[in-house]
């Protein structure tokens, strides 16, 4: 029975503006709607450039609505997430007084039987806005807007910037040689698995060769050996995005295995100062449990270097 | 006739789709990238340039093509490209690749786990980021919108989608690879519940697992690989606003002007493969498309049977080239589309030797 793993990925996007979104992004600030003029049209919401010939549209802007036409509607009974709504909506295009195109938003009607092509809808505003195309709460039906108790008002200053956070829990499949290191990583031993092909060796779980596109099978499968000889290094100044864990610069070694012709990359390494970081160092692995569980790092292990100018060179 | 430097398919594969398969990515495209070399009689070391079409938003991971590359077999070192589109655009780019003259065989993939998410989480975020994505526009209503304009405009009708459901499922009886096949009655179908009304349960493609791999070759060396190449005669895409507030949704603007660059009035087709993974959409394209009652309408199902996100348009060049191969017809069409209520279209014309 395969596993699934579930995670959840948060996209924190901050997205500029620019000059004609922001034009419309202050104006819902300012319970607004602005179009632009391309032509005899009016393109709400503006683009910067007009739709259909890419031509570069100069900077007329146009205040349209606040009632308009919806053009097209679909029922949402069960909103998501990301919906705009907690509760049954309609999505709709409506074309604001005055445009020549529509606005995708919500609608807030009376159930479905309330929506139709052609109905009049205004829009309801938050009391609290902050130059996003949500400042629009959602669509009423009628011709008028409504305006919240204890409006906020727009912010101080104009804005340039918006926030958009997303997030997707994804699942994803645990392959068997994924859950075989798991088991061996609890059991101290280092799984690999020998290309048949190439008999090149791979650590991780990977189920397949990457050079020759061939599947492991269980013959394939081999106990590495736990020591070896750092061939290279690297200390990483981590940045601090989000999800980082780190806050101080931390190394990363390659380790060519005692006995095998193999070089594990970007491998962790412990109790050794960044500094005194060389190549030629020999390491053992040790087994530390953290947040994934039991897992693999390298700290030298107190043998005398390698003494070899072509160790650096070794990569894979 | 084909001329020297045309490009035909010289083989292809699919995978099964389902709902939920346990095999990764990278596992799906090995399978598919073994099948289609072995149905082509060559071998990896063959393949001079590689294309895949897959999305990261689908598989949760940055660069996850990189890690798709383990499929192709990467040494010796083979020249590769991708897009974050439907395989079909993998295929495009590759046949445009092999025009330049200096290389002759290249393979174009399409992978998607489509059960890795909430498709309505997914696909707000490959919408416009500033009008469309914060309110959490998705695929269904968007194309539920555009449904509501061709039942207002009398384009098509509850039941004729219906009916175009059942059809499909019907159809998809004889593919061994479709999800959802069976006899569905047209009267119990429009009893049940809207999912997001005007949409029902059966107007949504299921959501599928799934990749393919077609592989094509140029010239003289497609003749010489292959007994019985499908030649590709024309190949065009187009795109329009990806507003759809700004477009007319009555039409499918930029499937018209792909299919007229394709050149798809050189002679009459036999069988379309279209990516019309909402009912509603089948009638607008046929009507997009100029397609005659004569032609016969995704036999395979469709992506109403099977609807591998990332790899439905390519899954339709492999049954269109199937269609000639092995069903022995002459011309046939594939299309794909990309984009918010059909945005972006594009149309494959293929052929038969005689």
């Amino acid at each position: 029975m395969t596993q699934f793993v579930e995670s959840t990925v948060k996209f924190p996007y901050k997205r500029s503006l620019g000059p004609v979104i922001g034009e419309f992004m202050n104006g819902l600030a300012n319970m607004r709607f602005v179009g632009i003029r391309s032509g005899d049209r009016v393109i709400v919401p503006p683009l910067e450039w007009d739709p259909d010939t890419g031509e570069e549209l100069s900077r007329e802007y146009v205040t349209v609505g606040p009632a308009g036409t919806v053009t097209a509607w679909c029922w949402v009974e069960q909103p998501t997430e990301a919906h705009p709504l907690d509760r049954p909506f309609a999505f709709a295009l409506i074309t604001l007084d005055g445009a020549d195109t529509s606005l995708l938003h919500a609608v807030e009607a009376d159930g479905i039987d309330g929506m139709s092509v052609g109905m009049r809808v205004a829009p309801r505003w938050k009391a609290e806005r902050t130059g996003h195309i949500t400042d629009v709460d959602a669509f009423v039906p009628g011709e008028d807007p409504v305006v919240p108790d204890g409006d906020l008002g727009p912010p101080e200053e104009p804005v340039t910037m918006m926030s958009y956070n997303a997030s997707v829990t994804y699942s994803v499949p645990v392959t068997a040689y994924e859950s075989n290191v798991r088991v061996a990583n609890e059991e101290h031993r280092l799984f690999g698995l020998r290309c048949p092909v190439c008999g090149r060796i791979y650590t991780g779980g990977k189920g397949y060769c990457p050079i020759d596109a061939v599947a492991f099978t269980d013959d394939d499968e081999v106990d590495l050996p736990q020591t070896g000889t750092i061939t290279n290094f690297t200390i990483i100044t981590p940045v601090q995005y989000p999800g980082q864990t780190e806050t101080e610069p931390f190394p990363r070694v390659f380790v060519l295995l005692d006995g095998f012709d193999v070089v594990l990359g970007y491998q962790p390494l412990v109790d050794c100062a960044n500094e005194d970081i060389h190549v030629g160092i020999r390491v053992s692995a040790r087994w530390v449990t953290d947040d994934d569980g039991v897992v693999m790092v390298w700290s030298p292990n107190g043998e005398d270097d390698v003494s070899d100018p072509e160790l650096v060179n070794r990569i894979n | 006739m084909p001329t020297k430097d045309q490009i035909a398919i010289i083989g292809w594969s699919v995978s099964p789709m389902v709902r939920h398969t346990d095999k990764t990515e990278v596992q799906l495209l090995l399978d598919v990238i073994t099948g289609a070399v072995e149905d082509a009689g060559i071998s990896r070391a063959d393949l001079d340039f590689t294309c895949a079409g897959s999305c990261d938003y689908v598989a949760g991971q940055a660069f996850s093509f990189v890690q798709n590359i383990d499929a192709i077999g990467a040494w010796p070192p083979k020249r590769d490209s991708h897009v974050e589109m439907d395989g079909a655009w993998a295929l495009y780019e590759a046949w445009i690749r092999l025009q330049l003259g200096d290389i002759d065989v290249a393979l174009a993939t399409g992978s998607g786990r489509s059960s890795t998410a909430a498709p309505s989480s997914i696909y707000p975020m490959e919408m416009d980021p500033y009008y469309l994505a914060p309110l959490g526009a998705d695929a269904v209503t968007l194309a539920a919108l555009q449904a509501r304009v061709l039942l207002d405009a009398g384009k098509t009708s509850e039941r004729q989608m219906a009916e175009i459901a059942a059809r499909n499922r019907s159809d998809a009886k004889s593919n061994p690879h479709a999800q959802v096949t069976g006899d569905f009655d047209v009267d119990g179908l429009l009893a049940e519940e809207y999912v997001r009304a005007p949409l029902r349960r059966h107007d949504l493609p299921p959501i599928s697992d799934g990749a393919a791999a077609v592989i094509i070759a140029r010239g003289d060396r497609a003749a010489d690989l292959c007994e019985h190449p499908v030649w590709i005669t024309g190949f065009a895409h187009c795109s329009e606003s990806h507003y759809p507030g700004m477009r007319d949704l009555r039409q499918a603007g930029s499937a018209t002007a792909a299919a007229a660059a394709a050149g798809i009035g050189d002679g009459p087709i036999d069988v379309a493969e279209l990516q019309a993974a909402f009912t509603h959409e089948e009638p607008l394209l046929v009507e997009a498309l100029g397609l005659s009652d004569e032609v016969s309408i995704n036999p395979s199902g469709g992506p109403l049977a099977a609807n591998p996100i990332m790899a439905t348009g390519l899954v339709r060049v492999a049954e269109a080239a199937r269609q000639i191969r092995d069903g022995g017809k002459h011309r046939t069409l594939a299309h794909a589309t990309s984009g918010p209520c059909l945005q972006q279209n594009l149309v494959c014309i293929l052929e038969g030797a005689s």
